[in-house]
């Protein structure tokens, strides 16, 4: 039995080091399309997924880059990644700062819907509706 | 004997209605910015407020309302149809954006023509004759400006019976920017809003 309890424990230490997938990084070949590795494997998959839920595994933010578009608003460009092996859906909302680092109210600041597919990147944009937006905050929450 | 059934009668009736009354719902106000309430089939206000942002966004980073020589175009509200079951005021998805396009101060709404009209700017003139009024107070011929620009749109919804406990609701928010001169269309895009739920709710 310990052996056992080791063997899934060691298989769930190796996922996490050999979930990557090779070739080329762009291309995201998911389970049941291309070929089974140690994370995808029948046998060894559900470990892998309880020790990714048990981690508590989610979302990460990787860079949020501010620019000017040609219009001259604020545009913000938010890259990401899924850590976990679910399809994490979640709100964001972002607010904009002006030069003195007050609030823009405007319409556009609600709690709007994406979704990050099980270890994957994401990215989505936000644009300031207001040309005095200088800087911005954002928050997330779970999407119910 | 009887006085005392009346009384017993009246703890009890007073009794129920102290208990009928605590279990009755309480009203809440919303909390519009941070609402955490469960979703429904039709559409509500945080759905408009989706597809307003989502649209204004769009219209904004797309450059359409960007005039060259640096001036503010002349916009006009035209007609917002709404195709769906609900009785809705397109108006409820037309004054977001329009507040946001004269905020972002790239473009001025025009109240003179469209479902904007505002008919005092109208009966204002026609008060020209009259000699009630001092003439010099009434605006002169010709100084209303006509639109460049104006946006037109649609809201429809598709139901579609996804099994047999449930229903899959679709709602398209479709807006277009064009020329008012040479009818060219500047900008467009469509947002879609779904709900899946039990086929016993009722989407209008």
């Amino acid at each position: 039995m310990k052996k056992l309890i080791l063997f899934y424990v060691s298989v769930a230490f190796l996922a996490f080091g050999c979930g990557e997938e090779r070739g080329d990084s762009r291309i995201k070949v998911r389970e049941g399309v291309g070929s089974d590795n140690i994370v995808s494997n029948v046998v060894t998959r559900p470990v892998a997924k309880a020790f990714s839920a048990l981690m508590g595994e989610g979302i990460e933010i990787d860079e949020a880059i501010l620019r000017r578009n040609n219009a001259g608003f604020l545009e913000l460009h938010v890259n990401g990644h899924n850590r976990s092996y679910d399809t994490k859906r979640f709100r964001y909302r972002v607010e904009w700062l002006d030069s003195d680092g007050l609030v823009i109210e405007t319409k556009t600041s609600v709690w709007l819907r994406t979704s990050a597919m099980g270890k994957s990147p994401f990215s989505f944009k936000v644009v300031a509706p207001r040309k005095n937006a200088v800087d911005f905050r954002m928050d997330t929450r779970k999407w119910e | 004997m009887k006085t005392k059934t009346l009384q017993i009668i009246s703890l009890v009736s007073i009794s129920i209605s102290i208990l009928l009354s605590g279990c009755e719902e309480k009203t809440t106000n919303i909390d519009v910015v941070h609402d955490s309430g469960k979703p429904v089939m039709a559409l509500d206000y945080r759905d408009f407020d989706q597809a307003a942002s989502s649209l204004v966004q769009s219209m904004l980073a797309s450059g359409a309302l960007k005039k060259d020589d640096g001036s503010r175009y002349v916009v006009a509200t035209g007609r917002v149809v709404n195709d769906t079951m609900q009785r809705i005021d397109t108006d409820q998805l037309m004054a977001k954006i329009e507040e946001e396009i004269l905020n972002s101060g790239q473009a001025v709404m025009t109240s003179a023509v469209g479902s904007g009209t505002d008919k005092l700017i109208h009966e204002t003139r026609e008060l020209r004759d009259s000699e009630e009024f001092d003439q010099s107070s009434i605006a002169a011929r010709g100084t209303l400006l006509a639109p460049e620009l104006s946006i037109s749109g649609k809201i429809f919804q598709r139901n579609i019976r996804y099994d047999k406990k449930r229903q899959q609701v679709e709602y398209y928010f479709q807006l277009k920017l064009s020329d008012a001169k040479t009818g060219l269309r500047f900008w467009q895009k469509e947002i879609i809003v779904g709900k899946r739920g039990s086929s016993k709710s009722v989407a209008w």
